[in-house]
């Protein structure tokens, strides 16, 4: 019987109108990998802010090996034990491995009473040796991938001897090769007893990684399964409380005239003689590893990024796209791939997010008519079945999959004739996700032509009609519905 | 914030605060309730008001302006010189041009801020120096005595017993409240200050939005610098110094975040109320004119310490 290194009994948690966490009780035990699963809104986020000391506990009690602490900030849940990686990764880009990995706690060499800078590049390099890393200790973290940022992440977790460590979704910007090798660290920590918490929507990693999974939704606990045996229509059902029939709905395509067609698309260095069309009623899938310039055609056409050569045209009309307004003005509409610094304003409102890209329509005049905007705003809520308590709450207590929900709407109440989505479902929960491929399938058929970034492999080969495979830059190949599996995909996507 | 159980805005508890400083000075002082009194302290806080009142649009879009200063010494200077040429231009054309004196800077300001993309502290840091040091050149350092009567008036006259720079300022108030709160570029203003990412991807003109909020500031500025040349009849340099500390302070006191995103007009009166309210009643209880500037910091202090405790739970309008 493995100790129990973490037990949170009848924890409770409410903030404004939203009882966050309610009476929810789960333990951990040593050099196990825990998943914790549930829609955003279930609570999971807020369980780990508890544990890491961001947040307060309303009432329950919390203990670390057998012991009963009080965790009331950061520093207290780190001496305890327990560290976090953030979604948002919250290295410091500016100094070094070293110092970030020994933030606050610098080696000092005894006699000069000043930074051991030797100590401190060895240790950080054996605690890298230990995550099979060789990053060089004096390296600006700014300069690294995304993944080695991670691991540089874990390696101030572990240095500090954590023993409890909880992952909230570290896959989520990773390239299939780096999460296999997250893995691999994932589980050479767990063989040294510490446990893990990781929390992903990814239900196959999920499914591979972990030892036992814990659901939770609005609020409550679900249940906790072995994963060994458990069946991932069971978990999902778990999560959303309903039957999942079907994962991906069936989007037929409407074949129709040309909507949008991109030509000799240059961004020099960047891009290279890219050639596409999409029809109206159709998805086309732009597939990429990280970095692959997938991103950057989807920007160019949204107005972000500037191309160097080429030409587009909208309904057969070439268009320059300088900028956002631009974009908008020729009926393009998109979803940013970061919704809380691109698509939302967080300290707003639901109503004036779903407003924003539309304020020449709260009224003819001047002034915002206040009655419009509520009945725009009480449309989306309705249509897009957004869970907000009411439309005067601020969208950054809501959840991610509310959250896109919002960024969506926006971009719909414009009307768009074309639809840029880019990474539509990354941190979205199941229920959320099912929403809004209903939407886009419902998109199709009004005869949108849409764009869509993924790198969610089997999202982009279930929703799109074509996939378009990018790689250093140049699309390598197209492939239609249903002629390529995931392997296929990866392989020519990582093809120079 | 909480108060005995209630939770009570920030703009009630100012306008509490304010309430109680009236009635504190009333004791300290019995001419502090005099109709001359209070006609004389509100026509002083119109002077800064109503540069309190368009720099809140600014801060609330992020920005900051701290040339203010600088503008109303460079306005009193260019229009009591251009009045006391031999054959003066007509006075309108005069005070046109004044205003022109802060829309020039404002525009400059912007230009720097957007299409630089300077940083506005440091902008309008430089444009007070320059326009502090324009207005001792032009001016040769000497006063330049001015009495017309249309400067008069605009400060020193009355409509229906009510000064002219007190409804100035009501009037700024107003048109800048409705600007601010019920329209459209008002709201593109909240979001360019609560996200200018966002704002800029959801088709808000960001640039041209923030150029015209500082060339507003600018011609609010030289309009205190007129009101300041009527009330005194003379154009300094050394007018309008310390005024962005005040200014600033009024706004923040207001509940104006320096983060942008946050903040009301309402506010910034309280803010303008309070600070008037405290000097005038200082001063007509004996305090020495000297020790009003460390009132001033220590309140400037205080409205930020508080900031986070008096606006916790607010939305963003």
């Amino acid at each position: 019987m493995k100790p129990t290194l973490l037990k949170m009994s009848n924890i409770f948690k409410s903030y404004p109108g939203v009882k966050a966490v309610n009476d929810v009780s789960i333990d951990l035990y040593a050099g196990e990998v825990l998943g914790l699963m549930g829609e955003n809104g279930a609570g999971k986020s807020t369980l780990i802010k508890l544990l890491a000391g961001a947040e307060i506990l309303d009432s329950g009690e919390i203990y670390i090996e057998e012991n009963k602490v009080n965790i009331d900030s950061p520093s207290v849940a780190q001496e305890n034990g327990i560290g976090v990686i953030h979604q948002e990764l919250i290295t410091m880009d500016t100094l070094s491995v070293a110092e970030n990995i020994f933030v606050g706690q610098l080696p000092i060499n005894k006699k000069t009473r000043l930074i051991d800078w030797k100590s401190a590049h060895k240790k950080s390099s054996e605690v890298l040796s230990l995550l099979n890393s060789n990053i060089d200790p004096k390296s600006t973290v700014g300069t690294l991938s995304i993944y080695e940022k991670q691991i540089v992440e874990v390696a101030k977790a572990i240095h500090k001897n954590t023993k409890i460590l909880i992952m909230d979704e570290p896959t989520a910007a990773l390239s299939e090769k780096d999460s296999k090798s997250l893995f691999e660290v994932i589980d050479r920590l767990s063989k040294q007893g510490v446990g893990i918490i990781y929390i992903s929507h990814r239900i196959e990693e999920v499914f591979n990684i972990t030892d036992r999974i814990t659901v939770m939704r609005d609020g409550k606990l679900i249940g906790t399964k072995l994963t060994k045996g458990a069946k991932q229509k069971e978990i999902i059902s778990m999560m959303i409380g309903r039957d999942l029939n079907e994962f991906f709905p069936e989007i037929k395509s409407e074949k129709k005239e040309v909507m949008l067609k991109v030509t000799n698309l240059n961004i020099d260095g960047i891009i290279e003689n890219i050639n596409f069309e999409v029809k109206k009623g159709e998805i086309v899938g732009l597939f990429g590893l990280v970095g692959s310039g997938c991103l950057n055609i989807a920007r160019s056409l949204i107005g972000i990024d500037e191309i160097d050569q080429g030409e587009i045209y909208i309904n057969g009309k070439e268009t320059s796209i300088k900028n956002p307004k631009n974009a908008m003005q020729n009926k393009i509409g998109f979803i940013p791939i970061d919704r809380k610094h691109e698509g939302l304003t967080l300290d707003f409102s639901v109503k004036h997010n779903l407003s924003l890209q539309s304020l020449e329509r709260l009224g003819s005049g001047f002034l915002v008519q206040e009655s419009i905007e509520n009945s725009m705003a009480e449309k989306w809520v309705k249509k897009l079945e957004i869970k907000t308590p009411n439309i005067d709450v601020q969208v950054k207590n809501l959840s991610g999959g509310n959250q896109q929900k919002i960024v969506l709407g926006k971009t719909l109440e414009t009307n768009p004739e074309i639809l840029i989505v880019i990474e539509p479902t990354r941190g979205v929960d199941v229920g959320a996700k099912m929403d809004i491929y209903k939407m886009l399938e419902k998109l199709c058929k009004e005869g949108v032509a849409i764009v869509l970034v993924s790198t969610d492999v089997p999202e982009i080969l279930s929703i799109s009609h074509r996939v378009l495979v990018v790689s250093t830059g140049k699309i390598r190949k197209e492939f239609a519905k249903g002629e390529a599996n995931q392997q296929e995909l990866l392989y020519e996507a990582s093809l120079n | 914030m909480k108060v005995i159980g209630t939770k009570i805005t920030t703009n009630t508890s100012l306008f509490l605060f304010l309430g109680f400083l009236v009635i504190l000075f009333s004791f300290t002082s019995e001419h502090f309730l005099s109709p001359y009194n209070i006609t004389s302290l509100l026509t002083n806080i119109s002077y800064s008001g109503i540069a309190a009142i368009v720099l809140t649009l600014v801060m609330i879009s992020r920005g900051l302006d701290i040339s203010i200063g600088g503008v109303i010494g460079l306005t009193t200077v260019v229009v009591s010189a251009l009045y006391s040429q031999s054959d003066p231009l007509p006075i309108w054309l005069i005070l046109t041009i004044g205003l022109g004196v802060g829309a020039v800077v404002g525009l400059i300001n912007g230009w720097c801020i957007t299409v630089l993309d300077m940083d506005p502290i440091i902008t309008t840091l430089g444009a007070m120096a320059i326009t502090r040091g324009l207005a001792y050149v032009i001016s040769d350092s000497q006063s330049i005595l001015m009495f017309e009567d249309t400067t008069d008036f605009i400060s020193n006259g009355v409509i229906f017993n009510i000064p002219i720079p007190i409804i100035l300022f009501m009037l700024t108030a107003l048109i800048f409240s409705i600007v601010l709160h019920k329209s459209k570029f008002g709201r593109s203003i909240y979001a360019i200050g609560a996200n200018e990412v966002s704002a800029s991807l959801s088709g808000i003109s960001v640039n041209k939005t923030k150029m015209i909020l500082y060339v507003f500031t600018g011609i609010a500025a030289s309009v205190s610098g007129i009101i300041l040349l009527g009330q005194t009849s003379v154009g300094m340099p050394q007018h309008g110094i310390g005024a962005e500390l005040e200014v600033i302070t009024a706004v923040l006191l207001g509940g104006t975040a320096l983060s942008g995103g946050k903040g009301t007009i309402y506010g910034t009166i309280a803010g303008v109320l309070i600070l008037g309210v405290l000097f005038n009643g200082l001063t007509i209880s004996g305090v020495r004119y000297v020790h009003l500037q460390i009132f001033q910091g220590l309140l400037l202090l205080v409205a930020v310490a508080t900031y986070e405790i008096r606006t916790r739970n607010e939305v963003a309008r």
